[in-house]
C-alpha cells in the first residue's frame, strides 16, 4: 500500500521545526502506537532526522487495508492534530525494522539506548524496509536510492494501484486483476471459448433441442385439438383441407401415424442428442483439466506450498465438470426451452386469449420464487465445496501419514476426525437438498393448482358458456402441463449457473495465477556454461517476514567442489534451491557464468543444474524411465551405466523385472536408500554441468554410502558441485567448505583450515561426530 | 575412562537442555525508556527481552518465555502462570504482548462480499471499523475451534473471531463461506 506523501497539515504543523516540503526525502505511513492501538501517523526522513507524526483516530474512523480502498480523485482532508517526535539521525544506531505476530516495530539504538520507534501493521511492512534503508542511506551519505533494487525503488504510479473501473485497489498490485469488475459475465465468455472449438457438434445440439421443441408444441395440439375436436367430431372442413373428405378412417389412421412419428423422432432426436452432448462434455472436460494441469506446472513452488493438495485436487477433478454442467445442458435449454414457452403462450393465446390469460395468472408466483431463493443456493453450494475440500484434504493428510498413523495406533482417532469434516459435507448437502425441495414442492404446489385451475375454468367455459370445445380445453391442459417442464428446468438453471460459474472462477484463479518464476523473454541461451556460480548479496525468505538467507556472498569456481555444512533450518537446502532458481531471490542476484539466472532460459537452467536432493521422488513407471527422467533420449547402455556409478545397478539386477521393474506409487516399494541411488543415477544421466547434492547419502547405511561416495568422486569431476551434508566425512572430498548459520555464511575454509578455528560451529560440530562414532563404536 | 565422561558430558548436556528455568515474582523486570523491558535473572541483566507466548491461542495468559534479544533469542526462562506475577510487571510484560501480538477481535460484521477469488470484509473490531480483504484460495481462515476463528488479511494482518456463535444469525449467515 503506497501512501508516501505527508498531508498538507502535517507539512504545516512540522514548519515550526523548520522542516519544508522540500526538506522530505521518505515517507511512510504508521498505524499502530505504542499501546497496542490504530493511529493515524507518518514517518518522514529528512537530511538530518526522523520524524515521527502521531494521532489519534478520530471517532468512526475506518482503516482501509490492502485491496479495499476507493481511489479518489480528490485529496482527503486531514484535520487531525499530530504530535510530532524528531530523531536525530546522527545519534541514531541500528536502525531496523523487527516483524512481531500481529505488528512491525521499527526500533534502533537512539543515544545509547534501545528505542521502539514506530509501530505499523503489516499492510506497511514493505513500505517501512524501503524507508528504512533510505534512512540508512542517508545516514551513511549515500544517495537515497543507493543499494536499492530498482523494483522496489521506483515509485509506482498510484493511479497504477487502482482498477480504473470502480477505483478499488488492486489486492495484487502485479496482477492488476480487479475482483470487483471481473465479472460473471466476463467468465462466461471465457468458458464459452472453450466450447466453440466444438462449433459444428454444437449446431447439431442445437438442432436436436429444436426438433424436441418443435414436436412438443405440436402434440397437444395433435392429441386435443386435431384428435378430439376435428378428427373424432368428423369436421368436414378440416378433413378437406388435406384432401380426406369423408375418409374418417383414414384420416383417424393418418393422425395416428404422425403421431407414433412424432414420437420416433423424439426417441431418435433424444439418442443423438445423449451421445453429442457426452462427446461435447467430455472433451471441453478434457481441455479444461488440461489447462489447468500445464498452468499449474508453470507455477513456482510456492504455490503447491501455500494450498493443500487435496483442495488442488478437488478443484481440477470435479470442478471442471461441474462448469461444463451449465454450458452442455443449460445453455441450449435456456433458448429452447424459452423459445417453447413463448410459442406455447402464443399458440394458447390464438385458441382461446381468455385460457391463456387464465392460465398465465400464478405466473409471477414462480418468478418471484426463484428471484428469492437463488441466494441461498448460491452460498450453499459454495460451502458444499468447501466442506469437500475439507474431506478430501483429510483424506489425504490421513493418507498420506498412514505410517504415523498405524505406528501411534491412531486409526480409532484419526477415525473420529474424519467423521467431522465428513458429518459437515453430509450436512451441506442436506441444507441443499432442503432447500432445493422446499423449492420443488413450492414450485409443483403452484403449477398443480395452476393445472386444477385450468380445468376448473375450462370445464366451466366448455359446459356453462359453450365458449370452448372438450378438445381445446384438452390441448389447454396438455400445454399448461407442458409449461412445467421448462419452468422448473428455469427454477433449476440457476443452481446449474451458480455451480458453474463457481467452478470456473475456482479454475481460472489458477490459470491465471502468474508463476512467480517466468522465463524473461530474449532469455539468454546457456550452452556449454563453464558452471562458474556467483552470489551477491543475496536475501531471501519464504514469506515477507523472515529472512531464511541474509546477503549471502560467494563465489564458486569452475570445478569447484563445494561443501555446505550447517544446523538444520540453517537455509543451506533454501541456498541451493536458489541457485536451481526454484525460487527466486527477494533481494541480491545469483549469476551463473556472469549472467543472472533471472535472465537465463529456464529449460536451459534446469537441463545444466541438477539436483539430488534429500526428498527423491519416484515418478510412477520403470526403473528404467525413472532413471531417463528428463532425458528420455538415453540409450539402454547409458542407463546401465549411470546405474552402475549410482551403485543401483546390482540391486536393479536382482528385481525379477529387472529395469522394466515398475515402481512408484502403483508398484513395487523401494526402500529410501535404493530410491537415493535411483535419483543420483538420473542425475548422472542427465550429465549436468551444475551438480548439486543435498543431502544425498542421507538415508543409506554405511556401506552403501561408501560406494555412493565413491561415485560421486566420479561424479563430480569436471563439474561444479554443491554438496550439503550433515556427516562432515561425506564433505573430505570437497574443495572448500563453508558453514552457514542463521542464513549467514560464518565460516569458510578447507576441512583443515576450519577445524582449527576452535570456537567455531565446524569445530564443535567434527568434533561431536567423532566422539558419536567413538561412543557409538564403544 | 575416558568414554565415561564423555557420556556424563552428554547427559550434563541433556539435562540443562531440558531444564525449565522459571521466572517468578523473585526476578525483577523493569521498563526502560526506550519501551522495552529489562530482566534481572541470576544475577545477570538482559536487556530488552522477548516476550513470546507459548500458547497463545490456548492459554494466552500461561508459559510466557522471555529470551534473549538477539539473533540466537536464547531462552532465559518460562514465566507459568501471569497471574502469579504483581500487577505492576503484568501490566508491563502485557503492554510488551499487546503489541506483538496485535489482533483486532471482530465484534460486529457489516458486510462480507466474495468477488472472484477474494473476499471483501467490512467489520467493527474492538480496535475500530475495519475494512480488509483475504484470499479465497489461501488458507486465509484458520479454525482454532468450531467457533474461533483467525482471518489473514492479504498483507498477513491478523483478526480474530473469538466466538461465532456470540455473533447475530444475520452475521453468522455471512460468515457461512468459511464455516
Amino acid at each position: 500500500m503506497k501512501d508516501n506523501k505527508l498531508t498538507a497539515n502535517i507539512i504545516e504543523n512540522i514548519k515550526q521545526y523548520h522542516i519544508t516540503e522540500q526538506d522530505i526525502l521518505s515517507v511512510c505511513p504508521i498505524d499502530i502506537s505504542a499501546e497496542g492501538e490504530y493511529i493515524l501517523g507518518y514517518t518522514f526522513l529528512t537530511k538530518e532526522y526522523i520524524g515521527v507524526c502521531t494521532s489519534t483516530v478520530p471517532e468512526n474512523y475506518t482503516h482501509y487495508f490492502r485491496g479495499t480502498k476507493v481511489h479518489s480523485k480528490k485529496e482527503e482532508e486531514d484535520f487531525a492534530e499530530y504530535s510530532v517526535t524528531l530523531y536525530d539521525l546522527k545519534k541514531m544506531e541500528h536502525l531496523h525494522v523487527e516483524r512481531a505476530i500481529g505488528a512491525v516495530s521499527v526500533t534502533a539504538e537512539y543515544d545509547d539506548e534501545s528505542t521502539r520507534i514506530a509501530s505499523l501493521s503489516n499492510t506497511y511492512l514493505e513500505q517501512m524496509n524501503l524507508f528504512v534503508r533510505h534512512a540508512k542511506n542517508i545516514k551513511k551519505g549515500k544517495d537515497l536510492d543507493a543499494d536499492i533494487p530498482v523494483k522496489e525503488a521506483e515509485e509506482e504510479n498510484e493511479e497504477d494501484l487502482y482498477c480504473p473501473i470502480c477505483g478499488t485497489m488492486y489486492p495484487d498490485a502485479t496482477k492488476k486483476i480487479c475482483p470487483k469488475c471481473t465479472n460473471k459475465s466476463t467468465i462466461f465468455m471465457r468458458v464459452l471459448k472453450y466450447f466453440f472449438r466444438y462449433k459444428f457438434q454444437i449446431a447439431i445440439l442445437f438442432l436436436t433441442y429444436a426438433v424436441f421443441a418443435v414436436v412438443g408444441i405440436a402434440w397437444p395440439y395433435l392429441s386435443g385439438t386435431v384428435l378430439f375436436d376435428k378428427v373424432l367430431e368428423n369436421d368436414p372442413e378440416f378433413l378437406q383441407r388435406f384432401g380426406l373428405g369423408g375418409k374418417y378412417i383414414l384420416a383417424l389412421g393418418l393422425l395416428a401415424l404422425v403421431m407414433v412419428g412424432c414420437r420416433v423422432i423424439t426417441m431418435v432426436t433424444d439418442m443423438v442428442q445423449m451421445s453429442l452432448m457426452a462427446k461435447i462434455a467430455t472433451s471441453t472436460v478434457r481441455d479444461i483439466k488440461s489447462d489447468v494441469f500445464s498452468a499449474m506446472s508453470r507455477l513456482s513452488l510456492n504455490f503447491f506450498t501455500s494450498k493443500q493438495t487435496g483442495g488442488l485436487m478437488t478443484r481440477v477433478i470435479s470442478d471442471s465438470s461441474r462448469v461444463t454442467d451449465f454450458f452442455i445442458d443449460g445453455i441450449p435449454s435456456i433458448i429452447i426451452q424459452g423459445v417453447t414457452i413463448i410459442i406455447t403462450f402464443a399458440v394458447m393465446y390464438r385458441l382461446n386469449w381468455k385460457m391463456a390469460l387464465i392460465a398465465c395468472i400464478l405466473l409471477p408466483l414462480l418468478v418471484f420464487m426463484t428471484i428469492k431463493l437463488r441466494p441461498g443456493l448460491w452460498s450453499l453450494s459454495g460451502k458444499r465445496h468447501r466442506a469437500e475440500k475439507a474431506v478430501s484434504s483429510k483424506a489425504n493428510d490421513n493418507l498420506t501419514g498412514a505410517r504415523v498413523v498405524k505406528a501411534f495406533g491412531q486409526e480409532d482417532a484419526e477415525l473420529e476426525r474424519f467423521v467431522r469434516p465428513n458429518n459437515n459435507l453430509k450436512e451441506a448437502e442436506i441444507n441443499i437438498v432442503k432447500l432445493r425441495n422446499r423449492f420443488t414442492i413450492l414450485y409443483n404446489l403452484v403449477q398443480e393448482i395452476s393445472s386444477i385451475w385450468i380445468w376448473i375454468i375450462g370445464v366451466f367455459f366448455v359446459l356453462k358458456t359453450h365458449e370452448i370445445e372438450l378438445g381445446v380445453l384438452i390441448t389447454f391442459v396438455g400445454y399448461v402441463s407442458q409449461l412445467n417442464g421448462p419452468m422448473n428446468f428455469f427454477s433449476r438453471v440457476f443452481r446449474m449457473w451458480t455451480e458453474s460459474i463457481n467452478a470456473a472462477q475456482r479454475l481460472f484463479e489458477i490459470i491465471d495465477s502468474i508463476p512467480e518464476i517466468a522465463e524473461k523473454e530474449n532469455s539468454v541461451r546457456l550452452i556449454k556454461p563453464r558452471g562458474e556460480i556467483e552470489l551477491e548479496n543475496v536475501t531471501f525468505g519464504y514469506t515477507v517476514s523472515k529472512n531464511v538467507l541474509k546477503g549471502i556472498n560467494l563465489k564458486v569456481k569452475e570445478g569447484e567442489m563445494l561443501g555446505i555444512v550447517g544446523r538444520s533450518g540453517a537455509g543451506k537446502s533454501t541456498l541451493v534451491n536458489l541457485i536451481s532458481r526454484l525460487y527466486d531471490v527477494k533481494e541480491g542476484s545469483i549469476k551463473i557464468d556472469g549472467t543472472d539466472v533471472k535472465d537465463l532460459s529456464l529449460a536451459d537452467l534446469r537441463k545444466n543444474v541438477a539436483m539430488v536432493s534429500q526428498d527423491t521422488y519416484i515418478f510412477m513407471g520403470s526403473v528404467a524411465k525413472n532413471i531417463a527422467y528428463g532425458n528420455e533420449g538415453a540409450s539402454r547402455e547409458e542407463i546401465i551405466r549411470a546405474a552402475k556409478l549410482a551403485s543401483a545397478h546390482d540391486f536393479i539386477s536382482k528385481m525379477p523385472d529387472g529395469y522394466d521393474t515398475i515402481i512408484g506409487a502403483s508398484g513395487k516399494d523401494l526402500s529410501g536408500g535404493e530410491r537415493q541411488r535411483i535419483s543420483i543415477a538420473r542425475a548422472i544421466l542427465a550429465n549436468p554441468k551444475i551438480l548439486i547434492l543435498d543431502e544425498a547419502t542421507a538415508s543409506v547405511d554405511t556401506e552403501t554410502e561408501k560406494a555412493i561416495q565413491n561415485s560421486l568422486k566420479y561424479l563430480v569431476k569436471g563439474r561444479t558441485t554443491l554438496s550439503i551434508a550433515h556427516r562432515l566425512s561425506t564433505l573430505r572430498d570437497a574443495d572448500r567448505l563453508i558453514v552457514i548459520d542463521r542464513g549467514r555464511i560464518v565460516e569458510e575454509g578447507t576441512h583443515d583450515e576450519l577445524d582449527k578455528i576452535e570456537d567455531g560451529i565446524f569445530h564443535k560440530l567434527n568434533e561431536l561426530q567423532n566422539k558419536s562414532l567413538s561412543v557409538s563404536s564403544f | 575412562m575416558a568414554d565415561n565422561n564423555s557420556m556424563n558430558i552428554y547427559e550434563k548436556e541433556a539435562e540443562e537442555m531440558t531444564a525449565m528455568r522459571k521466572i517468578t515474582k523473585q526476578n525483577k523486570f523493569e521498563r526502560t525508556e526506550g519501551g522495552f523491558i529489562n530482566l534481572t535473572f541470576d544475577g545477570v541483566t538482559y536487556e530488552r527481552v522477548k516476550v513470546v507466548r507459548l500458547f497463545p491461542f490456548t492459554d494466552a495468559n500461561k508459559y510466557i518465555s522471555i529470551r534473549q534479544n538477539d539473533d540466537k533469542a536464547r531462552e532465559i526462562g518460562i514465566i507459568e502462570d501471569m497471574d502469579e506475577l504483581d500487577d505492576d510487571t503484568r501490566s508491563m510484560l502485557e503492554e510488551q504482548l499487546r503489541l506483538n501480538y496485535f489482533t483486532p477481535v471482530i465484534e460486529k460484521i457489516h458486510n462480507i462480499k466474495d468477488e472472484y477469488g477474494y473476499a471483501y470484509f467490512h467489520v467493527k473490531t474492538d480496535k475500530g471499523e475495519c475494512k480488509f480483504a483475504i484470499n479465497m484460495a489461501s488458507n486465509a481462515v484458520t479454525k482454532l475451534s468450531d467457533s474461533r476463528l483467525i482471518i489473514t488479511d492479504l498483507d498477513e494482518n491478523r483478526f480474530e473471531i473469538r466466538d461465532v456463535n456470540a455473533l447475530t444469525q444475520k452475521e453468522r449467515r455471512k460468515l457461512d463461506l468459511f464455516l
